[in-house]
């Protein structure tokens, strides 16, 4: 026979319990990524002109990875070893504007134009191959999905070339390599036939898997088993999904990221899958009295986004977070400042 | 431009229009088919007045009164996907099966976006300032722009004081695409008749952006002449959206009916497949001159 407990006992011992259980599914994100060696790199609002910074893991330092007060620099993407960076640079003003695609070190040395009029680039898992979406027509506007068609450039080489399948590429923005190379996923919005969708293109090949998910930008895990996505302005979501498949299908919802005020926008995975950065503000379109910007939504490329920060979540599978007002042990802010910090992009990098 | 330029690149044509011509009030002239220099069909709207709103319908259709306008410009269709893309804009929307159908999704700010396009086409001055917050509008600039509210209800009435400009709802399914017989979905432009003026889908197909901020009790204190609409807002302000589109009611295509739409401008994707719009632009003295068959005085 048990021994008999006093109710309020019971009901205590469980909420300590639950508390932790909780505490340990959760992790203090805090904590874990003040021991990190992960950089994030990002878009920083700076003294009237966009740069690139780099922020340590626990936000705790940072630093103006470009400082070019003359040039605009804008959506960072660090290759998969972290030895390079590419990005855009906006030249120019207004429908004159010239945005190109570029590439340095990871350290800010070794600046290199790849291409003008390009976009919402991304590494191929080589980290020798850019993948970036030309734009559709060669006046300039701020609209993400104003591309036509994939192009991959091959650094050392020199060369670029179009996707076999180019044609029929339209209206994509946001892609992203599987880790395997088999695939590229990206958002269509009224192009292609969709409406408005993500897709699975196939990197060197004709097909193309509509996966069958309302919001925008998605991007793989570093294993290539996970997607993670903004799901709505105010959530973040990760399904899972075989890559290695030829007909990839996903999986029901594991990690959800929830902001019931602030818009979040520009997911990215950390080197080793365990945590979600992303851009978290107030709603709104922009500050066109800000040099090098436009005015659209805040999430956009080269828009202004006052009061805009970078945050991180750890992924818990199977639970979800919810972002208020005071950081607890499940998400952290890594920049404080509302300089409209944006698209961030996690990296280690190579050891000197 | 001086009207030479003007005239050559309008390349000006008389529109029968005699026979559906309804009784325009205070109308000096009758309305007048152009093409412009990018190769738009244009109705010159003559100057008039006409009575504006109504007391026996939505609130904020009252009261109804008298609005006098000028001369002005108004296309003869909704801007449709070949006009969007030949200003080299992407092109948001939802039914591309042809590109004759009009535009939709479009966001208020991506219509004036269209409408400086055009005037930089053709050499016009844009009305819309891009380098200021919310792309103030310049009325006095001779480029293409978004019809104030006033400006479009008295197109789409052409001198009609129904509650469409060809009399009653029966005749809607005659004479516009809305939800009883559009099929859920948008339709080419020009395939149901035009109003006596010569202008075709102002009811249904797609509503219409017209320039002004939205304000229920706007018609309690609203201008004579040529009325601008309220002040602008500094938020995300509702502007005015008329005439209905394929998914309305019979009483949304209403000439007086008016709706109070969120612009879009802080949407990353603009999902409201019904929202497209057309162009006005005002016109000189000589040009309508011009128009009407008058001599001009570089004749």
């Amino acid at each position: 026979m048990k021994p008999t407990q006093h109710p309020k006992t019971s009901a205590l011992l469980f909420g300590v319990v639950l508390f932790q259980a909780l505490t340990l599914q959760a992790g203090n994100v805090r904590e874990e990524l003040a021991g990190s060696k992960f950089r994030l790199v990002h878009e920083v609002y700076a003294n009237n002109n966009w740069e690139l910074f780099v922020t340590s893991a626990d936000g705790k330092s940072s630093a103006n990875l470009t400082n070019t007060p003359d040039v605009n620099e804008l959506y960072p993407q660090a290759s998969p070893d972290g030895a390079k960076i590419c990005f855009l640079v906006d030249s120019g003003k207004g429908r004159a504007t010239v945005r190109s695609l570029w590439v340095m070190n990871s350290d800010g040395t070794g600046r290199k134009k790849v291409t003008d009029r390009a976009r919402q680039q991304c590494w191929a898992p080589d980290s020798q191959t850019i993948a970036f979406l030309p734009q559709e027509y060669p006046k300039f506007n701020v609209t993400d999905y104003y591309t036509k068609g994939i192009s991959f450039h091959h650094l050392p080489s020199g060369n670029t070339r179009e996707h076999v399948n180019t044609k029929p590429l339209h209206h994509l923005y946001n892609i992203s390599y599987a880790p395997n190379g088999k695939w590229i996923v990206a958002t269509v919005h009224a192009g292609m036939g969709h409406r408005h969708t993500n897709l699975l293109i196939e990197a060197n090949g004709s097909k193309i898997i509509n996966l069958g998910i309302d919001g925008c930008r998605p991007t793989f895990s570093p294993d290539g088993k996970h997607i993670a996505w903004g799901a709505g302005d105010h959530e973040l979501a990760v399904v899972p999904i075989d890559i290695e498949s030829d007909n990839p299908k996903l999986g029901k919802k594991v990690f959800q990221v929830f902001d019931k005020q602030n818009k979040i926008y520009h997911v990215d995975w950390s080197p080793d899958g365990r945590f979600l950065s992303f851009s978290r503000g107030p709603n709104g379109k922009g500050d066109i009295t800000k040099p090098g910007t436009y005015e659209a939504a805040c999430e956009i490329v080269g828009v202004h986004a006052k009061g805009w920060d970078i945050f991180a979540v750890k992924v818990a599978r199977g639970g979800s977070v919810t972002i208020g007002h005071k950081p607890v042990y499940d998400w952290q802010p890594l920049t404080r400042n509302g300089y409209s910090n944006k698209e961030s992009d996690w990296f280690l990098p190579p050891s000197k | 431009m001086t009207l030479q330029q003007f005239t050559g690149a309008l390349g000006l044509l008389a529109l029968g229009l005699a026979n559906g011509c309804g009784p325009a009030q205070s109308s000096p002239a009758e309305p007048q088919l152009v093409t412009t220099a990018s190769g738009v069909s244009m109705i010159v709207i003559p100057a008039g007045s006409f009575q504006m709103g109504s007391d026996e319908h939505e609130a904020d259709e009252r009261p109804r009164h008298e609005v006098r306008l000028g001369t002005f410009l108004m296309d003869q269709f909704e801007v449709t996907h070949d006009l969007f893309v030949k200003a080299q804009l992407p092109n948001p929307s939802c039914w591309q099966d042809d590109s004759r159908k009009p535009v939709e999704r479009v966001r208020w700010r991506e219509a004036k976006l269209y409408c400086n396009e055009r005037s930089l086409m053709e050499e016009l001055t844009p009305c819309y300032d891009e380098a200021k917050p919310g792309w103030p509008c310049d009325f006095n600039a001779n480029g293409y722009r978004l019809p104030t509210e006033a400006e479009w209800e008295y197109a789409a009435r052409a001198g009609s004081s129904r509650l469409y400009s060809f009399g009653d709802v029966a005749k809607l399914k005659a004479n516009g695409w809305f939800a009883d017989n559009a099929g859920k979905r948008t339709h080419v432009v020009g395939t149901r008749r035009p109003n006596a003026w010569g202008l075709h889908d102002l009811y249904g197909n797609v509503s219409e952006w017209c320039q002004d901020v939205y304000a229920p009790d706007y018609y309690k204190s609203s201008p004579a002449h040529d009325p601008l609409g309220p002040a602008e807002g500094i938020a995300d302000t509702k502007r005015v959206m008329k005439g209905g589109s394929w998914k309305a009611s019979a009483s949304m295509c209403r000439a007086s009916f008016r709706k109070g739409q969120r612009t879009g401008d802080t949407d990353a994707c603009f999902f409201t497949d019904y929202c497209g719009f057309r162009c006005v632009r005002r016109v000189m003295a000589a040009e309508v001159e011009s128009f009407l068959g008058k001599s001009s005085p570089e004749k």
